[in-house]
């Protein structure tokens, strides 16, 4: 038997809880790139393998929420922010968790040293562009309380302030991206080039999942400022 | 006889007053429901007990309205060819057929899962019923032009009014880096204003109406009383919320604006009580309305331009919201208490404040209004003031359709209702009430 109300059907469900959950899920992708790290330092193939399906896995969870979001999203919703920032931030995320799990496969698919001298640069790197995932967490992760105070105020004031943290880390973690290039290819004498083109891969794609993080963080300035 | 008649009629309103509690209450105590603040149970003994003091508190004043307001009744009586007592039968005969369909449009709207305004049932019943009964003319359209535009203008005021409020709200306490501190220095002055438009409203001129033959009982007199408890209120809610929070603002910020909601959830209890209280007064008129022009009939046996309504039928309207509450509002309130809503307890007294003031004037005005469309449109205020997560537009279409669908559909219910009645009874009644006028 159907039932008569209106306010009832006045409440959409809120797409922030599911897109915060989302964040989290992509964040735990990202997560699985230093062990990754750590598996190519010791030449662990086993463990990259290992490593991969989770992060597949991980994607797949996440891909899911995304869905869930996307569905929380239809025309006739009125929302407090645009409904194509939303969109857009969530497309960020979905590539950050793309551009991880193709990290992953890169490593799988050939056995790739690193080079001792670059070894400690390419961490210095891994863990710069951790950093800058990390701040945006921090960030997105306060996207219900921003509902909760309409994005407006000290709240607001607060997640622009670590928007701000993560432009500068992101713009540190491209300097170390460049210092790091020069270095592999200052060792082009030595080394193979087939080992260089896959250095480079890693290094683009990382340097990706950074830009397509600071994204995001624009895309979240975007709907405070609005 | 005439007992009989006044009891059927007595009957008729009862049911129309079961379908307003069985509809429409839940929506009023939507806001505290919705988040999270009182259970169903509670919700709906704290609504029972504010829609029967809403009704026969300041329900009075809208009963003229729908009354008398839409049709003249005047405008029968001098009609042509009209037997002794003929104006006054036919009057009862429409009243009760008013009543009748728009009871049976509302409980098969119900029934179908459309949203309708009892408000807007009943005027377009009575409405229905003058055009048949006394041609084109004896419908005040100018008064019915007021009703219409009163149906775009609550939900935009209370939108307007929500927009504001809530506003205000997120700028002086949720906005701030303090929110705590800000909620116990601000939270006080919001209480002094709802109590001030609750207060205001019962006593200006509806305690009155119960208590009689207060001579000190004046205007300035109840505004100073008002002032009164509306202070004792905010005062009361100053040093609750200072000792609530006391120890709290060194919390970080997301864990005061959880804190912050901790404390407006009593006040979301009370302004939906009030929400509940303002759709009593409101919309108990809708029922007793046409009920206490029989009554008033059968009593003098012609047809008055003014007469006072009586205690008991106030009473009655009230009863019959409160048992249609009972036994099936409590239903539709659990469906809007299941349902996951994303609004916060001081959205919910944003809402509420904004829906109790704007229905409580236009009671004043003597206006009646959807309670419920009020309530939609200070919700949407809020969802404007980017208050709200999200917010279905597609509510505002089916509010239109029922602005489109209910007015015409009641009318020509009651139209049949009235000529099925004109047809069978109207000498049986003429005679009855011709009786009771020479008995006077």
């Amino acid at each position: 038997m159907k039932k008569m109300s209106i306010i009832q059907d006045l409440f959409g469900k809120s797409p922030f809880g599911p897109l915060v959950e989302h964040t989290i899920k992509v964040h735990e992708c990202v997560e699985m790139i230093r062990p990754l790290m750590e598996a190519v330092a010791n030449e662990d193939y086993r463990e990259i393998l290992n490593l991969q399906n989770r992060i597949s896995k991980l994607e797949y969870e996440a891909d899911l929420i995304k869905h869930e979001v996307r569905s929380h999203l239809p025309r006739r919703y009125f929302l407090p922010v645009d409904r194509a920032d939303i969109d857009r931030f969530l497309s960020c995320q979905d590539k950050i968790a793309d551009k991880t799990e193709d990290f992953a496969v890169i490593l799988t698919l050939r056995k790739t040293r690193l080079h001792p001298n670059i070894i400690d640069k390419f961490f210095e790197f891994v863990d710069q562009v951790f950093q800058v995932t990390g701040t945006l967490l921090n960030a997105a992760i306060e996207l219900k309380n921003l509902a909760e105070v309409s994005f407006s105020g000290a709240e607001a004031q607060i997640v622009i302030e670590r928007i701000t943290k993560l432009n500068e880390e992101e713009w540190l973690a491209d300097r170390i991206a460049r210092s790091l290039s020069k270095d592999i290819y200052s060792l082009e004498k030595e080394l193979d080039p087939i080992d260089i083109i896959f250095y480079e891969k890693m290094l683009l794609t990382l340097s990706d999942i950074a830009n397509e993080a600071e994204n995001a963080g624009d895309m979240l300035r975007t709907m405070i400022v609005k | 006889m005439d007992t009989i008649i006044l009891a059927v009629t007595a009957l008729l309103g009862l049911y129309m007053a079961w379908n307003i509690g069985a509809n429409d209450v839940a929506n009023s105590m939507a806001d505290a429901v919705g988040s999270g603040a009182l259970s169903v149970k509670k919700a709906v003994i704290a609504a029972g007990i504010c829609e029967f003091a809403g009704a026969v508190l300041v329900g009075s004043h809208v009963t003229e309205t729908v009354r008398k307001g839409i049709i003249n009744p005047s405008a029968l009586a001098n009609l042509p060819n009209m037997a002794p007592g003929e104006p006054a039968a036919l009057l009862v005969i429409g009243m009760s057929a008013a009543l009748l369909s728009a009871a049976l449009w509302l409980n098969l709207s119900t029934w179908v899962g459309m949203p309708v305004s009892t408000t807007h049932s009943i005027v377009g019943a009575v409405a229905g019923f003058g055009i048949i009964a006394a041609g084109f003319d004896s419908v005040n359209w100018g008064k019915m032009g007021q009703i219409v535009a009163s149906w775009f203008i609550s939900p935009i005021a209370g939108g307007l009014l929500a927009y504001i409020i809530f506003k205000f709200i997120n700028r002086t306490i949720l906005g701030q880096r303090n929110p705590v501190a800000a909620a116990a220095r601000i939270t006080p002055f919001i209480v002094f204003f709802l109590a001030l438009v609750v207060t205001l409203a019962t006593i200006y001129k509806g305690l009155t109406h119960v208590i009689s033959g207060l001579a000190w009982f004046t205007d300035t007199h109840s505004f100073a009383i008002a002032l009164g408890i509306s202070l004792a209120a905010s005062i009361i809610s100053r040093i609750w919320i200072t000792r609530k929070l006391a120890g709290k603002d060194t919390l970080s910020l997301a864990n005061q604006l959880e804190e912050v909601e901790g404390v407006y959830v009593p006040l979301v209890i009370i302004s939906s009580c009030a929400v509940a209280f303002a759709h009593g007064a409101n919309d108990v008129a809708n029922a007793i309305g046409p009920l206490a022009a029989v009554a008033n009939i059968l009593h003098t046996g012609t047809v008055e331009m003014k007469v006072a309504i009586p205690l008991w039928i106030l009473v009655l309207g009230g009863a019959g919201i409160v048992l249609g509450l009972s036994t099936y509002g409590y239903r539709v309130m659990e469906t809007v208490g299941t349902k996951i809503t994303e609004i916060t307890p001081t959205r919910g007294v944003a809402a509420d404040i904004a829906a109790t003031t704007t229905v409580l004037i236009c009671t004043r005005l003597k206006l009646p209004v959807s309670t419920t469309h009020t309530l939609v449109g200070a919700i949407m205020g809020i969802g404007l003031a980017r208050g709200l997560a999200g917010l279905n537009r597609g509510v505002i279409g089916k509010i239109f359709s029922s602005w489109i669908f209910t007015v015409p559909a009641a009318a020509i219910v009651a139209i049949i209702f009235f000529l099925i009645g004109h047809y069978f009874l109207l000498d049986q009644i003429r005679e009855i009430i011709l009786a009771a006028n020479s008995a006077n």
